[in-house]
């Protein structure tokens, strides 16, 4: 019993690091595929690129707002209560600011862009997989991994630092509106609080998220979706282990990022 | 005596249900040699230009392109600069891509044609393909067989030197045979093109019959 529990849980292990190794090889790819691009290469990766960031950042942006926006709001008002009760108040903007900045901010948009585009990118290449489409641009001497993986890797950095930027603001806009209508404090005070609360340490630590989030989400994301073989039933199931493990990817980088610098 | 374009040396390949399609096949393909192909549907002729495209990975033995062996996960500066032409029986186009955005791609991105240029040389392959009107939209909107049709035009566009034409899937109507008649017959003018075309009786006047079946290639019919 105990040796079988043991192999179950080495199997698991197995695959984790098989499913990190094969991650870092798309990496591996991507770095070599984007330093090897010709000019023209390099005009086409840019407007896959492009196109990528309009539908990771732009297509998504009222949904990160509507969602700054009301977070914001809500942790405003659930952090007043409990600093109300020791009329500590005006520590306010420095929590939300620390708390939006540091934590929130970078998780919220990364769970955004899987859900919208982490789960379409391994739908799609799943699905051009099965229909013989990578095959076929490999024959036509279009290498799938500059042109289909190096534009989302790069749109997905790109987009997930824009849309952090966005959220932040927003967030902390809509802390203040919440903030405003409970306590008599000003925009210049509140916006001198911020200034305080944000750091080195803040600004290090959203750069270093945004990129390990920006470049595993499309990674994770494309690699389940590449991973199918036969079935178009097997498109659903990478799509759900697509999400499964970008999210414990995403959540597992940033406690990794946030011990690493704020510990 | 020059080196052929193609060379398949003691090749095996297992479907996915275990049978063997081919054991220890070996086949030389010379450069300007025409062929069109004999053998009914499981016969091994989608099979055979697989291989012969790198996309299918022999279980045994190995496929010599144009002097150097298709490696999985290797790539092959034939295949990178283009000089295939691989028109599967569905049109293998980019489904978001318009026909002529797919024609321009390998054009762009192997050959390293800027843009305009690209889409000047594209457009004149979809004239003569006799899809011009249809150039913007995206292959799902004329269908299966004109799909086809752009992925010769494709083929043509890059000035492939060996062609790999599958059977198309919906079969042909008037119009795309003739189409494809201009567009093969046009590749045909230069000597050195070779091209290999499954199902391709209503083109019989474009070289030698090829017999592909139980497991064995052969030019003629089976003896």
């Amino acid at each position: 019993m105990p040796v079988r529990l043991a192999c179950r849980l080495g199997g698991k292990v197995r695959r984790a690091f098989g499913q990190l190794g094969s991650v870092s090889w798309l990496l591996g790819q991507c770095v070599q595929g984007l330093f090897r691009l010709s000019r023209e290469q390099r005009r086409v990766v840019r407007e896959g690129a492009r196109n990528q960031i309009r539908f990771t950042a732009l297509d998504a942006l009222p949904l990160c707002v509507l969602t700054a926006l009301l977070l914001g709001g809500i942790t405003l008002l659930q952090v007043f209560s409990q600093l109300s009760a020791f009329g500590a108040e005006r520590h306010i903007s420095q929590i939300l600011a620390q708390l939006v900045i540091r934590e929130l901010g970078p998780l919220m948009v990364g769970i955004l862009v899987i859900s919208r585009s982490g789960t379409a990118m391994a739908t799609e290449m799943a699905s051009r997989k099965l229909s013989g489409e990578l095959d076929s641009l490999y024959a036509n001497g279009v290498d799938p991994v500059p042109y289909l993986l190096v534009p989302r890797l790069l749109g997905g950095i790109i987009s997930i630092f824009a849309l952090v930027i966005v959220f932040d603001t927003v967030a902390l806009l809509g802390g203040f509106l919440v903030a405003w209508l409970r306590l008599p404090v000003s925009f210049s005070f509140f916006l001198s609080a911020l200034g305080e609360a944000i750091g080195q340490r803040e600004l290090t630590a959203t750069f270093f998220k945004c990129l390990v989030f920006g470049a595993a989400i499309p990674l994770v994301c494309t690699g389940f979706g590449l991973r199918v073989k036969r079935s178009t039933t097997e498109i659903p199931q990478a799509v759900t282990k697509a999400s499964v493990v970008s999210l414990a990817v995403l959540l597992m980088a940033g406690a990794i990022l946030s011990v690493l610098i704020y510990a | 005596m020059p080196e052929p374009i193609l060379a398949l040396e003691a090749v095996t390949l297992i479907a996915p249900e275990g049978r063997a399609v081919f054991r220890d096949l070996d086949w030389t393909l010379e450069r300007g040699a025409r062929f069109h192909t004999r053998g009914g549907a499981g016969g091994g002729c989608t099979a055979l230009l697989r291989l012969c495209a790198g996309i299918a990975e022999p279980s045994g033995g190995r496929v010599v392109l144009d002097g150097t062996p298709l490696e999985p996960g290797t790539p092959h500066p034939f295949l990178q600069r283009g000089l295939l032409g691989w028109v599967p029986s569905d049109g293998g186009l980019a489904v978001n891509l318009s026909l002529l955005q797919n024609v321009v791609l390998p054009l762009r991105f192997a050959q390293n044609l800027g843009r305009a240029e690209a889409e000047r040389t594209a457009m004149g392959w979809l004239e003569q393909a006799g899809l011009e009107d249809r150039a913007g939209q995206r292959p799902a909107v004329p269908g299966d067989r004109e799909s086809w049709v752009a992925s010769l035009a494709r083929a043509a566009a890059k000035g492939s030197r060996l062609w790999l034409v599958d059977r198309p899937a919906g079969g042909l109507d008037a119009a795309s045979i003739q189409a494809a008649e201009r567009i093969l017959g046009q590749a045909a003018l230069d000597p050195d093109v070779t091209i290999v075309l499954v199902g391709g009786a209503w083109m019989s006047s474009l070289g030698q019959e090829l017999t592909i079946g139980n497991g064995r290639v052969f030019s003629g019919v089976e003896p």
